[in-house]
């Protein structure tokens, strides 16, 4: 599976679909507990990551608060 | 924060919250003495400003030192995120910014800590923001006090220096019903007497500088997040993209990406490191505090000299049974007594030989001050009745000498006056 993560291109060798915990899992997302999930441009609630799942061409975005300026 | 580290007893979470392995196998937070951080690629900083990576840009905005103190109180209060200041009141500044705007309401404690009387009171007031003080203990007064404009309610758990006890779970309820955030000044209980999430706060506050540190050794501040608040109800316009993109973390992005960003009021990474290290010892801290200040409570209540003794732990204080319900048993170190008048509060203070006489609170030493000529010595009659603060009034923060040297430092000086 081909998704777009953080602008990069990713290759997912997985054949069952994932969802976005297990997707945090997979590429190791530093502070899980604390990143922002964009699925195609809308942001999800933390409530559905369990529910939500990616499938090839997806563009996700992880996003964190702490550092960085604006 | 690791789910492992979650599931830490108090006392555990005290000296091994939020600390990773340092270099060569240090067992102490390392002191990151540095105000910025190199990065690699300008692709790998590009990142970390887009919010993509975690990563550390510059010290006013986060330090690893500072970071780990951070994650400590965080767990410890059972909050979500925690940001460190370079003091309380850096702290207080921050936080209420952070939600406060120009037409706004804050509903206060009229019995708060000087500093923060005076910044809602008169600093505030300059932009238009609007402080109401109520008796925090008087339930029905708070909650006659919201108004339309009422944007955050503010209380100490034990006032500094009046020490009334507000039933802090009921006033949460008064806010939740309003759709208002609950700032709690958690300095003088600390999270060992109560933690954020068992009051019902939305935010907490500390000043660090007390008995966290415990040893009067730094200065410092604490905004935890209890992730608890709904910024999302529409009451809050300026906090809607933040609702929207970081949920229940809306307080601390936008705490973290403009007030706290822009007011700079980061603490020293050495500052952080004495905050962490001083936190480990706070639960064996605390419990001899509050047994001295029982003590030297019971002592001072049996001596002639002395008019009235103000110490909730004591059973004939009005807030005994509050007390006893929200913090265990447990009152603070914090007392105050009356002797005749000015002169003797004076020679009091002159007579003793082991407290010292100083404007601080929750120092391992036994601390002493006269606070109407003193922090209190810029408000009028009227405030000064407010905080509860008499001429003839002492305040202690009884330290954790061995009782019987404060009890007897405390006989000899009040013997003499
Ligand atoms: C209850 C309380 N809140 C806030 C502060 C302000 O903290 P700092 O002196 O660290 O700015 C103090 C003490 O000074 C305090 O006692």
């Amino acid at each position: 599976m081909n998704l777009t993560v953080n602008g990069k291109p990713a290759t997912i060798d997985r054949k069952e679909t994932l969802n976005i915990t297990a997707l945090l899992d997979e590429l190791k997302v530093a502070q899980p507990e604390y990143v922002t999930v964009e699925l195609n441009g809308e942001i999800l609630e933390r409530d559905n990551f369990e529910s939500t799942v990616v499938r090839n061409g997806d563009t996700v975005e992880f996003l964190y608060f702490m550092g960085g300026g604006n | 924060m690791t789910i492992k580290a979650r599931k830490l007893r108090f006392d555990t979470l005290l000296i091994h919250g939020g600390l990773e392995a340092g270099p060569a196998g240090a067992t102490t937070v390392p002191v990151v003495q540095s105000s910025s951080f190199a990065h690699h690629t300008a692709e790998d900083l590009e990142d970390i400003f887009r919010g993509r990576k975690v990563g550390q840009v510059y010290t006013r905005i986060g330090n690893p030192t500072t970071e780990s103190l951070e994650k400590r109180l965080a767990l410890l209060e059972g909050g979500i995120a925690a940001i460190a200041t370079a003091s309380g009141m850096a702290a207080i500044t921050t936080a209420v910014m952070t939600i406060v705007r120009s037409g706004d309401e804050i509903l206060a404690s009229s019995s708060l800590f000087g500093g923060t009387f005076s910044l809602f009171r008169d600093t505030l007031a300059n932009y238009g923001i609007r402080a109401k003080f109520v008796d925090p203990t008087d339930i029905t007064a708070v909650r006659n006090g919201i108004t339309e404009q009422t944007r955050l309610i503010f209380v100490e758990t034990i006032g500094n220096p009046k020490l009334d006890v507000p039933d802090i779970p009921a006033i949460a309820a008064a806010a939740q019903e309003a759709g208002v955030p609950l700032m709690v000044d958690a300095t003088v209980t600390t999270p060992y007497l109560a933690r954020g999430t068992e009051l019902g706060a939305d935010i907490v506050i500390h000043s660090t500088s007390k008995f966290i540190n415990g040893t009067g050794s730094a200065i410092g501040g604490a905004i935890i997040d209890m992730g608890s608040f709904d910024w999302g109800s529409g009451k809050f316009p300026h906090f809607e993209p933040f609702a929207k993109k970081y949920r229940n973390f809306a307080f601390t992005a936008r705490a973290r990406k403009l007030i706290h960003k822009d007011f700079g009021a980061c603490p020293a990474p050495m500052n952080s490191f004495l905050l962490t290290e001083g936190i480990e010892t706070l639960a064996l801290r605390m419990d001899r505090h509050c047994e001295n200040a029982m003590q030297l409570a019971r002592f001072l209540k049996g001596h002639d000299k002395v008019k009235w003794v103000n110490y909730p732990g004591l059973e004939d204080s009005p807030h005994h049974g509050v007390a006893k319900r929200l913090y265990k048993g447990k009152y603070s170190g914090l007392l105050t007594f009356g002797l005749a008048d000015k002169s003797a509060a004076f020679r009091f203070i002159n007579g003793v030989k082991l407290a010292k006489n100083l404007a601080n609170i929750g120092d391992a030493k036994t601390l002493v001050i006269h606070p109407a000529s003193t922090i209190c010595s810029d408000f009028g009659p009227e405030e000064k009745a407010l905080m509860g603060v008499t001429e003839e009034l002492v305040r202690v923060s009884v330290g954790i000498e061995d009782i019987d040297d404060i009890i007897d430092d405390f006989a000899e000086a009040l013997d003499n006056i």
